[in-house]
C-alpha cells in the first residue's frame, strides 16, 4: 500500500510510531516512489524497505492465492513463502519496475505447488475463503448474496487449476492478458482461452438450481 | 457448460467496445464482471508483512547454529541401506536407528531397502511421510510415537531408486526435512528432500 495515499505530515506522524516507516517517509516525501527504486534500495541492503513492496502488493497475493488455494491459511503461507523467496532472489528480477506480475508469479508457483501435494489436486473449501464484509441492512439479500458466492466459490474450485489461475487473474486482479502472460508464461491465445471456459463454467454454475 | 456468444468475450477481453453490442448481451457482460466482482470482495487474509520481514531479520546459519539447530528443530535421519556390509556397519554404530537385533524384520526382495524415517516433532498429534513412493498420498505411512517423546519414526521397504518426500505434520503442515542432505526442485520454485534407497543385495 506504502503511503502514497496520505498527506505528508500524516506520514511523518505514522513513522514517528514505526521507525520501519521513517525511510520510507524520506524518501516519499513529495513524491510517489515507484517499485523500481525500492527494488534499488533493498538491494542496495535496506533489508526494511521490502516491507514496502509487501505493502503494495500484498493484498491483490493473498486475494489471488486464497481464490487458488480456497484456504486462508494455506493462502497466507503461499505468499510469505513467496515473498521470502522473492526477497532472496531480487537481483534475478529483470524488470524491477514490473515487480507485480513477477511477484504473482512466484506466488502462482507456490500455489501450484502446494496444490500438487494435496492428494487430490483439488482445492478446499473447509475453511473460510474471502468473505463479503455484511452490513447487516438487508439480512435477505445477504443470504442470497453469500449463496451466490458459496455457488461461484464451489464453481471456481472444481476448475482446473490453469482455467482458475486465468480467470482469478484477468476478472480477480484485472491484469491484462500481456501481464497474465508474464505471470504464467503461457501465450495470450491459450490464456484466452482458458479465460472463455472459466467463464463459461462459472457462468453455468449460477444458472443451475441451488 | 453455458455457450457465451463469442462478442461477450470479445468485449470482455477488451477487443470489441461493449457499447457496440446489442442490447440482449449487455446482462452476459454484466454477469461476467459481477463474478469476478463478488469473487475479489471482502477481506484477504491478514497481512504477512510482519513474518516475512522477521524470516528475512534471521541470521544465515552458521555452523554453531547448524548445531543448535540440530539439538532443537524437527528433524530426521534416513537410513539407506546399502551392499550388506553397509547393513552391518550400520547395525553396529547405531542399533537405535536400525531393527533390533534378533528382530529378523520383513523380508526384502532383491531390489528393495529399508529407509527410517525419524523426525523430532513435540506436541505433534500426526506425523506421516509423503513423497514419491507413495503418490504423495496422506495416510498411507503414517510416523508412531509410543513413548510420547516428540520423536516419530517409521520403517519402510522402499524399492530401489531416488525418492521425493517431505513429513505432514498434523495432516496440513508440510515440512521438508532439514538434513536429509540431498533435496531436488520439485517444478515449482521449492525443493523436495530426496532419499536414495539402494537394494540390500
Amino acid at each position: 500500500m506504502g503511503l502514497s495515499h496520505i498527506g505528508t505530515s500524516t506520514a511523518r506522524a505514522a513513522a514517528r510510531r514505526d521507525p520501519r516507516i521513517a525511510a520510507e517517509v524520506s524518501v516519499t516525501a513529495g513524491q510517489v516512489e515507484d517499485d523500481a527504486d525500492v527494488v534499488a534500495r533493498v538491494l542496495a541492503g535496506e533489508t526494511e524497505a521490502f516491507g514496502i513492496l509487501i505493502r503494495r502488493h500484498e493484498a491483490g497475493l493473498l486475494r489471488f492465492a486464497s481464490r487458488m488455494l480456497g484456504s486462508r491459511d494455506a493462502a497466507a503461507d503461499a505468499v510469505a513463502e513467496g515473498l521470502v523467496r522473492a526477497y532472496r532472489h531480487l537481483a534475478s528480477c529483470r524488470e524491477p519496475a514490473r515487480i507485480r506480475t513477477w511477484l504473482y508469479r512466484i506466488v502462482a508457483n507456490r500455489c501450484k505447488s502446494h496444490l500438487a501435494r494435496r492428494p487430490t489436486g483439488d482445492v478446499s473449501l473447509d475453511d473460510a475463503v474471502v468473505r463479503p464484509i455484511a452490513d447487516g441492512s438487508d439480512p435477505a439479500a445477504e443470504l442470497e448474496r453469500a449463496d451466490r458466492l458459496a455457488r461461484l466459490e464451489r464453481a471456481l474450485s472444481r476448475l482446473a487449476p490453469e482455467k482458475r489461475e486465468a480467470f482469478v487473474l484477468k476478472h480477480v486482479e484485472g491484469l491484462s492478458y500481456d501481464e497474465m502472460a508474464r505471470v504464467t508464461g503461457a501465450r495470450v491465445p491459450t490464456l484466452k482461452m482458458r479465460v472463455h471456459r472459466a467463464r463459461e463454467a462459472l457462468v453455468a454454475a449460477l444458472k443451475e438450481t441451488p | 457448460m453455458t455457450e457465451i456468444d463469442p462478442r461477450v468475450h470479445a468485449a470482455l477481453d477488451g477487443e470489441l467496445d461493449p457499447a457496440t453490442l446489442p442490447p440482449e448481451l449487455h446482462a452476459e457482460v454484466r454477469a461476467v464482471a459481477d463474478i469476478g466482482a463478488a469473487l475479489a470482495a471482502g477481506t484477504p487474509p491478514a497481512s504477512v508483512e510482519d513474518r516475512v520481514l522477521a524470516a528475512l531479520r534471521r541470521p544465515a546459519h552458521t555452523p554453531v547454529r547448524r548445531v543448535l539447530q540440530w539439538l532443537t528443530d524437527p528433524r530426521s535421519v534416513t537410513v539407506s541401506l546399502r551392499p550388506v556390509y553397509t547393513l552391518a556397519a550400520a547395525a553396529a554404530l547405531a542399533g537405535v536407528l536400525l531393527v533390533a537385533p534378533g528382530d529378523t524384520g520383513p523380508a526384502l526382495g532383491a531390489e528393495e531397502g529399508i529407509a527410517q524415517f525419524v523426525g523430532r516433532f513435540p506436541g505433534a498429534r500426526s506425523v506421516e511421510v509423503v513423497g514419491s513412493f507413495n503418490d504423495w498420498r496422506a495416510g498411507v505411512t503414517p510416523l508412531a510415537d509410543d513413548d510420547h517423546d516428540g520423536i516419530w519414526n517409521a520403517n519402510v521397504i522402499l524399492p530401489a531408486g531416488q525418492h521425493e518426500y517431505m513429513f505432514v505434520v498434523d495432516g496440513e503442515r508440510w515440512v521438508v526435512d532439514p538434513l536429509a542432505g540431498r533435496y531436488v526442485a520439485d517444478g515449482f520454485g521449492r525443493e523436495n528432500a530426496l532419499l536414495i534407497v539402494r537394494p540390500v543385495k
